[in-house]
């Protein structure tokens, strides 16, 4: 005969959890519609959801292809049915295009040339100090414009380069005549080494933290002095850190669009304008389609370049395995 | 210990960025407060008129509204997909994981105006373009190598024989997960979504591409407005931008401090 439990036995007063039902229900699930057999595969569903995310954007490429093939009908403003070439024909001959493209490249180079100039000992204090108070202001400093966005931080700029802005005001004062600080392409590039410092910090500081300070000691207990030591001990352990930053800014400014049309008043578009322009003033799908598939050839081929002599940098993504 | 040419050039350098850096930013919080009608630094005086008056300006709200809608879509659907990639990124060992990885970080080599009008053929094509979602949903996909390196940079740092141990306890696959892996990584996932919720709020060129007079979010209202005529008022919105900012990078130093960016991997 079975044992009657008692009242106080726990068998009885213990109810199970609604959390440890839903947890086995869970369980379950995935038991059935991913059983243990599947787990080979396990690797590959989760990272689904982000190869098909991502997928929207190359879907966009193919739609941007198809559509520069088109040529626009100036009778009736709609796209022409056959497909042809003509597009980037008109691009590559066209004389502006090719002034714009020099500028635009042209920009991207000093910007990166300045902002690796300005990074690299903001990184290196910041890394070095042993004042966690500096440090803790320096990252302050570089995360507030981070997160501020691009279109009020060149709306300051354009207070403080107006013609009756801070820096005429500070120019006068010695003597000077207010001079045009906007709408020219020193300006662009400025406000684009402004936008692109804190990326560039960012992408160094972890480069520089790897560098052992034992190293630099002992260069210079070598005899080696701060220039030669930064030379021959800092710049080619940081490499990693420098291309990957060099090559973010690089291809930022290279494709901006807000400094040039905000800072450039019009004067000194890059690709990135051209293509809006094309879209929505001349309504020339096929065209800008054509010039926005050149800018990414253009931007994978100078990123391809430099990853295939220097390696991909600190680009890499999947941590520690 | 460094010698004395190198510390003046240095910090000479620094002090330049610090100044480049910050000055926009007080100058724009400094002008919001004049009482002129035009901007003017030093401000004229003092007054709250400029915040009285886009307190209620119906499009600025609007427009504030439409970048909240904005970005926590682009949350909503990021945290997730960047979560679960990052892990199977640096937890799994998948076969041409050097080809996957090109492959997501596209959204940062395509160039943003490239990725922006492709979208906005595939959303046009798909007839839910004037939509918010839409704008959420692209945002999400620029900005989601952010979201997988952080993910998959504290995935790394977690044991793995923590997971194993769960489940010798007798953890199910999804308890696992659940209440380990998860909590593993969850500096990663704060991190990652705080970054894609902020990039998303002041987001400008996507924005401007997929929205248009009835969809604006901020930025892109922010952008139309310098076009036609620069006034304090606009100082005072952009203000709004600093202190989400001034925010943002509080929670962040809170959550994970700000020092884990200095870390090397």
């Amino acid at each position: 005969m079975p044992e009657i439990p008692s009242k106080d036995d726990p068998r009885t007063t213990f109810r199970y959890p609604l959390r440890w039902r839903i947890m086995d229900a869970l369980n379950n699930g995935l038991d059935r519609f991913w059983p243990a057999r599947m787990s080979p595969y396990t690797g590959w569903a989760l990272i689904m959801p982000a190869l098909l995310l991502v997928g929207l954007l190359v879907l966009g490429l193919f739609e941007m292809a198809e559509s520069s093939l088109h040529t626009l009908d100036r009778a009736t403003f709609l796209p022409s049915e056959a497909y042809t070439l003509e597009n980037y024909q008109t691009v590559i001959e066209s004389a502006t295009y090719g002034r714009v493209v020099t500028r635009s490249v042209f920009a991207a180079g000093l910007t990166v040339f300045f902002t690796l100039l300005l990074a690299l000992p903001y990184a290196y204090i910041m890394v070095r100090t042993t004042s966690s108070v500096v440090r803790k202001t320096l990252l302050v400093v570089l995360f507030l414009p981070f997160f501020i966005g691009q279109v009020v931080r060149a709306y300051g700029l354009l207070i403080i380069l107006g013609t009756t802005g801070v820096a005429n005001n500070a120019l006068g004062l010695v003597g000077i005549e207010p001079i045009r600080l906007l709408f020219n392409f020193p300006a662009v590039v400025f406000g684009l080494v402004q936008y692109m410092l804190p990326f560039a910090v960012l992408m160094l500081a972890p480069a520089l933290t790897a560098i052992p300070r034992e190293t630099e000691t002992a260069a210079s207990s070598l005899g080696a002095n701060w220039l030669q030591s930064f030379r021959h001990v800092v710049i080619p352990m940081a490499k990693p850190g420098l291309i990957g930053a060099g090559l973010v800014v690089g291809t930022l400014a290279l494709t901006d669009f807000a400094m040039p049309a905000m800072l450039g008043g019009g004067s000194q578009d890059f690709i990135a304008n051209a293509i809006y322009d094309q879209f929505f003033r001349t309504a020339d799908q096929g065209l800008g389609a054509a010039l926005a598939l050149l800018l990414v050839v253009l931007g994978s081929v100078i990123v391809g370049v430099v990853i295939s002599i220097f390696g991909a940098g600190t680009l890499g993504m999947g941590g520690k395995k | 210990m460094t010698a004395r040419s190198q510390r003046i050039l240095f910090w000479a350098l620094v002090w330049f960025c610090i100044l480049i850096l910050s000055v926009p930013t007080i100058i724009v919080v400094g002008a919001s407060f004049t009482t002129a009608n035009m901007i003017s630094f030093p401000p004229e005086g003092f007054t709250l008129k400029w915040y009285e008056k886009i307190a209620l300006a119906r499009d600025l709200q609007q427009a504030f509204i439409r970048s909240l809608i904005v970005s926590t879509v682009c949350l909503i659907v990021s945290v997730p997909v960047g979560t679960l990639a990052g892990l199977a990124l640096s937890r799994f060992k998948l076969r041409f994981a050097n080809a996957i990885q090109i492959y997501l970080l596209l959204p940062f080599t395509v160039p943003l105006i490239g990725s922006g009008i492709g979208m906005m053929l595939i959303f046009g094509e798909w007839r839910v373009l004037g939509s918010l979602w839409p704008v959420g949903v692209a945002l999400a996909v620029i900005n989601l190598p952010f979201i997988i390196w952080s993910v998959s940079s504290s995935a790394g740092a977690l044991d793995g024989d923590l997971e194993l141990a769960a489940s010798s306890c007798g953890a199910g696959r999804f308890e696992t997960f659940w209440f380990v892996t998860v909590p593993g990584v969850m500096p990663g996932i704060i991190t990652g979504g705080l970054l894609m919720f902020v990039l998303a709020m002041s987001e400008f060129l996507v924005s401007l591409l997929l929205t248009d007079a009835r969809t604006v979010t901020l930025p892109v209202q922010i952008y139309n407005n310098i076009r036609s005529i620069i006034t304090p008022d606009l100082a005072a919105v952009s203000s709004v931008f600093v202190v989400i900012a001034l925010l943002a990078v509080w929670l962040l130093d809170r959550l994970v401090g700000l020092e884990i960016f200095l870390k090397s991997k």
